[in-house]
C-alpha cells in the first residue's frame, strides 16, 4: 500500500493561477449542457430507494398480536398501544405510533415476534398538525409489504458458536423465556390474563391449609415470544426472564 | 395646425429634423423617445382639442421643442430600460452557466429559468424595511442611493453603438470611469455608518482593494487613449476597425480583466462581501429591498466593468478583422459583453476568494508593473510606428 | 504575530463576535477574537448551545435505546458514534465479534469517513468561497449516502452497529454498488483536486498559516487529521486495532510541516485510503461464507464495572467511558469529544492569522456542534 495522493501533491508548478481549475469547470458545464446535470427535480422526479428504506413503521394489522414489545423497544416512545376493533369487531391492542417523534429506527420492525410491524419506504410525512401526525394501527399499513422490509432478527448464540453451530440463527423470542419464582408467586393469575399468546395457563399444583385451590402458571414454550408483559404486570416480581447466551 | 385626425399630431418625423435636435448624429434612443412622444403627447392633444377646438395648447404639445424635452427624458428611460434588461440577462446567465458548472440545473421559473431573477428582485421588494437603530441615518441611506445610483449611472454612460448613446463627448471614457470609480468612498460611508464591526471591517477592505486596483485600470486605460489618441468612446471603437487593441497589448487585455473582476467586486475578489467571514461585509445592515438594489447595483458594475473591456479591447460595437459595423452594432456589443461576462462567471466559478494581503500583492507587485510595461510597449511600438 | 511588535500601529483592539449565527461557524458556537486591523491577537470559542444533556439521558436508557442516540451524537459522522457505544459496551460483555460482523463494520465506517470527510471539504470551499467544491464534494458524497441506505436504510442516521454484531447483512447488491462507487469516487476526487490542489489561489490561502508543533498539538491534545498534519504519528485505526483494522494493510498519512495545508492534505488522502481499505474488506469478506454469523446475542445487562473504549473518528480519536451497575442501564456514559479538545485549542490555532484565515483555519477541526454540546 502506498500513498496515492500525497506522492503526486503538492506539484512545484501549480499551472498558472487558475486556469487548470477554469478549465475542468468549463468541460464540466459542456457536459452538463449536452447531457443532464446529476441532480434531479425532487417533487416531479424521485429517486429510487430500496426495500430496506427506513420510513416510518407499517403495520400489517391481522399477524399483530398486540405484544408490546414495539412499544417497550422504541426509544423515543412515540408507539403507544391502543384498543381498537380487528375484522371481526372483537376489540384487541394494536401499536399506535406519533410519527412526529418517530426517530425511524426501525427498532419495532427488528423486534416484532411476529413481524407485524415492518419499516416502510415511505418518507413524504408532512402533515398540517401534529394530531395529524399520529398514525392509528389501521393508517399505518403499508401496500407491498416486501420480505426486506421485514426485517428479521437473526441473532447467533454464543454456545453455538463455540460448539461450532453457525446455520442457527435465532432470536430473543425464541430462546428467552420467563421463569417462575415458586415462593414468591401468590397464584393471582394476572399472568395468564395479559397474555398475548395464551402460552400461560394457571394450573391447580396442590391445596392450601384452608383448602382452596394453589394456581401456578405454566407455560407453553412454543407460544411464548418473551415479550415481557407478564413479568411487568406480575405484582410480586415473581417472574423473571431467563436469557439464554 | 388644425384637427383632421389624430395624424396630424403624430407625424413621425425623423428627429433630426427636429430644430433642437441636441446631437450631432442620427441617435436611436431619441428616435425611440421622439416617436413614443409623438404617439403620447399626441393622444393628449388630439383629445385635447376634441374638448376645446383650436386651442394652443395642443399645439405646444406637439411643438419641436416639448417633443424634445420629453424626448430627452424618454431617451433615458429607454437607455436604462435596456441596460436593465441586459442586467436581467447576465443574472440568469450567471446562475445557469454557474449550475451547469456546478452539475446542478440553475434556475428554473419561466422560459429556460429567465423569469427567477425577477421574481428575486420583485421578494426583496416584499421583505420587511428593517433599519437598525444606532446608525447614521444620513449617510446610511445617502451613501446607499449613491452606491445604486452612480452604478446606474455609469451603465447608462456605456453606449452600445454610434448610434446609441446618452452623448457623444469627448472625455467620455474618462467620464464613464470616474463615475465608476466613486464607489469606494460610498462603500467607506455606508460601511461606517452601519455601527456594525463586520461592515467597517469590509468598507475598509473594500476601499483598499478598489482604490488599489483603480490605478493599474488607469494605467491601462492611459495606454489605450494614448494609442487612439482620444477621449471620446466613439474614436477608440473605430480606432480598432482593423485591428482590435486586445493583440497589440494583450498583456493589457489580462491585467484589465484581473482587475475589472477585482473592481467590480466579483468572486474571487469579493472580500468585501466574504460571507464566510464577514457575514454579508459592508452590506450586513441593510436588508430587504436595500440588499436587493445594492445586488443589482453590482450587476451594473459588472455590466460596465465588461463595456470598459469590449470598448477598449474588443473593438466594441464592431465586427472583428476588419469587416465593420453590422445592421445592428448594439446587438455585437451585448454579444461582445455577455462573452466577456462568461469568463467572469468561469473565474467565479473555479477559483476560491483570494485573501486581502494576497490581493493587495497582486495588484502592486504584479498588476502595477505589468500595466506599466504595458504603456512602455504601447509607446515604444507607436514611435516606432509599428501601430 | 506578538502584541509588542505591533504597537507601533497605535490601531484600537476590538473583540468581534462571531456566532453563534455566522457563516463561518458550522453549527451554533461562538468564537470570540481580539483583533487588531486584520491581525487575530486573541481567540476565546464558546461552544453549548447545542448541549442536550446526551450523557444524562443515556442513564434513563436501556443499552440498546442508545445506539439511535449515539447517532445523533455528530450528524455526519453517525456511523463511527454508535460503532464507539457498541465497542464499549461490547467491551463491558467481553465478548468477541464474529468476523463478518467486524469486516462489515469496518466497510460501514469507512463509508461514514469519507462521507464526513467529502462534508468538510465542501464546508472549506464555501468557506473559502467556492461553491463548486462545494457541489461537486456534495455530490459524490450523495453517492454514499445511497450506499448507506442500502446496507442499512437510512442516509445519515444509520442505526447500524448493535451490540454484538451489526443489524443486518449486506443485501446481494450492496458489494457491486459500493465497488462502483469507490471507483466513481476516486475519480470525481482527482477532478475535485483538480479545483483544490491545481489552483495557486486555494493553496495559497491554505499555506503558511496556523502553525503548530508536535509539542502544541500533545499539550493541546489535539487528535485526528489536526495531529496527523502536524507530524504525530498516531492514528487508533493501527496502533490499538479494532474490528477488522488489524487484518487490513493501509497506510497512515503523515505530514511533518503542520499547518492549514498539511491538514488538508492528510484529509484528502485518507479518503483515497478509505477507498483501499473498503476494497479490501470486501476482498476479505468474500472468503467468509454468505450465511457466517453477523450478530450475537448479547445479554440485556451490562455486569457491573468501568470499561474505556476509544476509535478513529474521523475528526479525532473519540472515546467513550461506562460505568455500569449490573442493570439494564449504564451508570454513567461519558464522551470524548475530538471536537470538543480541537476546538479549544483554537487559540494557538489562530495566533498570528488574519481574519479571512478564520474559516480555513476552524474549517480544519472540522467542527461538529453535536459531538461537542452532546
Amino acid at each position: 500500500m502506498a500513498m496515492k495522493y500525497l506522492h503526486k501533491y503538492p506539484k512545484k508548478f501549480r499551472g498558472t493561477g487558475g486556469i487548470r481549475p477554469i478549465l475542468r469547470v468549463l468541460r464540466t458545464m459542456i457536459k452538463t449542457t449536452i447531457h443532464r446535470p446529476v441532480t434531479i427535480l425532487y417533487p416531479y422526479e424521485k429517486e429510487w430507494i430500496p426495500d430496506n428504506y427506513r420510513g416510518r413503521p407499517g403495520l400489517r394489522f391481522d399477524r399483530c398480536i398486540g405484544c408490546g414489545i414495539c412499544m417497550r423497544a422504541c426509544p423515543t416512545t412515540c408507539i403507544t398501544m391502543v384498543e381498537a376493533e380487528d375484522d371481526d369487531g372483537k376489540i384487541v391492542k394494536r401499536p399506535q405510533v406519533n410519527v412526529g417523534r418517530c426517530m425511524m429506527c426501525g427498532y419495532c420492525a427488528e423486534y416484532c415476534p411476529v413481524d407485524a410491524m415492518t419499516t416502510t419506504p415511505d418518507y413524504e410525512l408532512a402533515e398540517f398538525t401534529r394530531k395529524d401526525m399520529i398514525y392509528d394501527p389501521r393508517r399505518l399499513a403499508y401496500e407491498g409489504t416486501t420480505e426486506m422490509m421485514e426485517v428479521h432478527l437473526e441473532e447467533h448464540l454464543q454456545s453455538n458458536l463455540d460448539k461450532g453451530i453457525e446455520d442457527k440463527p435465532t432470536a430473543f423470542f425464541d430462546t428467552d423465556r420467563p421463569v417462575l419464582d415458586n415462593d414468591l408467586c401468590i397464584g393471582c393469575s394476572k399472568c395468564a390474563k395479559v397474555c398475548p399468546t395464551s402460552a400461560i395457563e394457571m394450573v391447580v399444583v396442590g391445596q392450601n391449609a384452608k383448602g382452596k385451590d394453589i394456581k401456578r402458571p405454566k407455560l407453553d414454550s412454543t407460544k411464548c415470544v418473551c415479550c415481557e408483559n407478564c413479568v411487568i404486570d406480575c405484582p410480586k416480581d415473581a417472574l423473571k426472564i431467563e436469557e439464554v447466551l | 395646425m388644425g384637427y383632421d385626425s389624430i395624424l396630424n399630431w403624430v407625424t413621425f418625423d425623423n428627429p433630426v429634423n427636429n430644430a433642437f435636435y441636441p446631437f450631432e448624429v442620427y441617435n436611436v434612443p431619441y428616435d425611440i423617445g421622439a416617436k413614443l412622444w409623438e404617439l403620447l403627447g399626441g393622444t393628449i392633444a388630439w383629445l385635447i382639442n376634441l374638448l376645446i377646438p383650436g386651442n394652443g395648447l395642443s399645439t405646444w404639445l406637439v411643438s419641436d421643442a416639448v417633443v424634445n424635452a420629453f424626448a430627452i427624458i424618454l431617451m433615458v428611460v429607454v437607455i436604462f430600460a435596456v441596460g436593465f434588461i441586459v442586467n436581467l440577462t447576465m443574472i440568469w446567465q450567471e446562475r445557469k452557466v454557474m449550475g451547469r458548472g456546478m452539475d446542478r440545473r440553475g434556475t428554473k421559473i419561466g422560459p429556460l429559468g429567465y423569469l427567477q431573477c425577477l421574481g428575486d428582485g420583485l421578494k426583496t421588494f416584499m421583505k420587511e424595511n428593517v433599519v437598525p437603530k444606532s446608525i447614521d441615518k444620513k449617510i446610511y441611506w445617502w451613501a446607499l442611493a449613491l452606491i445604486i445610483g452612480t452604478a446606474v449611472l455609469a451603465a447608462c454612460m456605456i453606449p452600445l453603438s454610434d448610434r446609441w448613446f446618452i452623448m457623444d463627448y469627448h472625455a467620455g471614457i474618462l467620464m464613464v470611469y470616474a463615475l465608476f470609480a466613486l464607489a469606494p468612498f460610498f462603500i467607506l460611508g455606508a460601511s461606517w455608518a452601519q455601527n456594525n464591526k463586520y461592515s467597517m471591517m469590509a468598507g475598509f477592505r473594500a476601499a483598499e482593494l478598489m482604490i488599489s486596483y483603480e490605478i493599474p485600470m488607469l494605467i491601462l486605460m492611459t495606454a489605450v487613449i494614448l494609442q487612439t489618441g482620444s477621449f471620446n468612446i466613439n474614436s477608440i471603437v473605430n480606432a480598432q476597425s482593423e485591428m482590435w487593441f486586445m493583440v497589440p497589448q494583450i498583456i493589457g487585455f489580462f491585467t484589465f480583466f484581473v482587475c475589472a473582476v477585482a473592481e467590480s467586486e466579483r468572486s474571487p475578489f469579493d472580500l468585501a462581501e466574504a460571507e464566510s467571514e464577514l457575514v454579508e461585509g459592508w452590506q450586513t445592515e441593510y436588508a430587504g429591498m436595500k440588499w436587493g438594489l445594492i445586488m443589482l447595483g453590482d450587476y451594473f458594475r459588472g455590466y460596465v466593468c465588461c463595456g470598459l473591456i469590449v470598448i477598449l479591447y474588443m473593438g466594441g460595437w464592431l465586427l472583428p478583422f476588419g469587416y465593420g459595423g453590422t445592421a445592428v452594432p448594439e446587438l455585437v456589443f451585448l454579444a461582445k459583453i455577455f462573452a466577456v461576462f462568461f469568463f467572469f462567471i468561469m473565474a467565479r466559478l473555479a477559483i476560491p476568494r483570494v485573501r486581502i494581503d494576497q490581493i493587495l500583492n497582486v495588484g502592486w507587485k504584479v498588476l502595477m508593473p505589468l500595466s506599466v510595461i504595458n504603456l512602455l510597449l504601447v509607446v515604444v511600438m507607436q514611435t516606432g510606428g509599428l501601430i | 504575530m506578538s502584541e509588542l511588535s505591533r504597537t507601533g500601529y497605535q490601531t484600537d483592539k476590538m473583540w468581534v463576535t462571531m456566532g453563534p449565527q455566522h457563516p463561518f461557524s458550522h453549527g451554533l458556537w461562538t468564537l470570540r477574537i481580539k483583533v487588531d486591523g486584520e491581525y487575530i491577537l486573541d481567540a476565546e470559542p464558546e461552544v453549548g448551545y447545542l448541549h442536550r444533556g446526551w450523557e444524562k439521558e443515556c442513564e434513563n436508557r436501556t443499552y440498546a435505546k442508545i445506539i439511535p442516540m449515539a447517532d445523533r451524537l455528530c450528524y455526519s459522522a453517525s456511523m463511527t458514534w454508535s460503532h464507539l457505544y457498541c465497542k464499549v459496551a461490547e467491551e463491558a460483555l467481553d465478548i468477541e465479534l464474529p468476523e463478518r460482523a467486524q469486516y462489515l463494520r469496518v466497510i460501514a465506517d469507512e463509508i461514514c469517513r469519507i462521507q464526513s470527510h467529502l462534508m468538510w471539504l465542501a464546508a472549506l470551499g464555501t468557506d473559502l468561497g467556492n461553491l463548486t467544491i462545494f457541489l461537486w464534494c456534495l455530490r459524490e458524497r450523495e453517492f454514499f449516502l445511497d450506499l448507506n441506505v442500502r446496507l442499512c436504510g437510512q442516509r445519515l442516521t444509520t442505526n447500524y452497529p448493535r451490540i454484538g454484531g451489526v443489524r443486518n447483512d449486506m443485501p446481494y447488491y450492496f458489494e457491486r454498488d459500493c465497488m462502483r462507487v469507490v471507483d466513481r469516487f476516486e475519480n470525481s476526487l482527482w477532478d475535485i483536486i483538480n479545483l483544490t490542489d491545481e489552483s495557486s489561489v486555494f493553496v495559497s490561502r491554505l499555506k503558511g498559516i496556523s502553525y503548530l508543533t508536535k509539542k502544541q498539538v500533545a499539550n493541546l491534545g489535539i487528535t485526528g487529521p489536526a495531529m496527523r498534519g502536524c507530524g504525530v504519528d498516531y492514528d487508533v485505526r493501527r496502533d490499538d486495532p479494532y474490528a477488522a483494522y488489524d487484518k487490513l494493510d493501509f497506510e497512515v498519512p503523515v505530514l511533518k510541516d503542520g499547518d492549514a495545508y498539511a491538514r488538508y492534505r492528510v484529509r484528502v488522502e485518507e479518503m483515497f485510503q478509505s477507498c483501499e481499505i473498503i476494497r479490501q474488506a470486501f476482498n476479505a469478506l468474500q472468503k467468509i461464507p454468505k450465511t457466517a454469523p453477523y450478530r450475537l446475542k448479547v445479554s440485556k445487562n451490562i455486569p457491573a464495572g468501568t470499561h474505556m473504549a476509544h476509535i478513529e473518528d474521523p475528526r479525532g480519536d473519540a472515546l467513550m467511558y461506562l460505568v455500569s451497575d449490573g442493570s439494564g442501564s449504564p451508570y454513567r456514559l461519558k464522551v470524548r469529544s475530538p471536537v470538543f479538545v480541537n476546538v479549544s485549542a483554537s487559540k494557538a490555532m489562530l495566533d498570528g492569522c488574519r481574519i479571512a484565515d478564520i474559516p480555513a483555519v476552524m474549517a480544519m477541526i472540522d467542527m461538529c456542534l453535536g459531538e461537542t454540546d452532546r
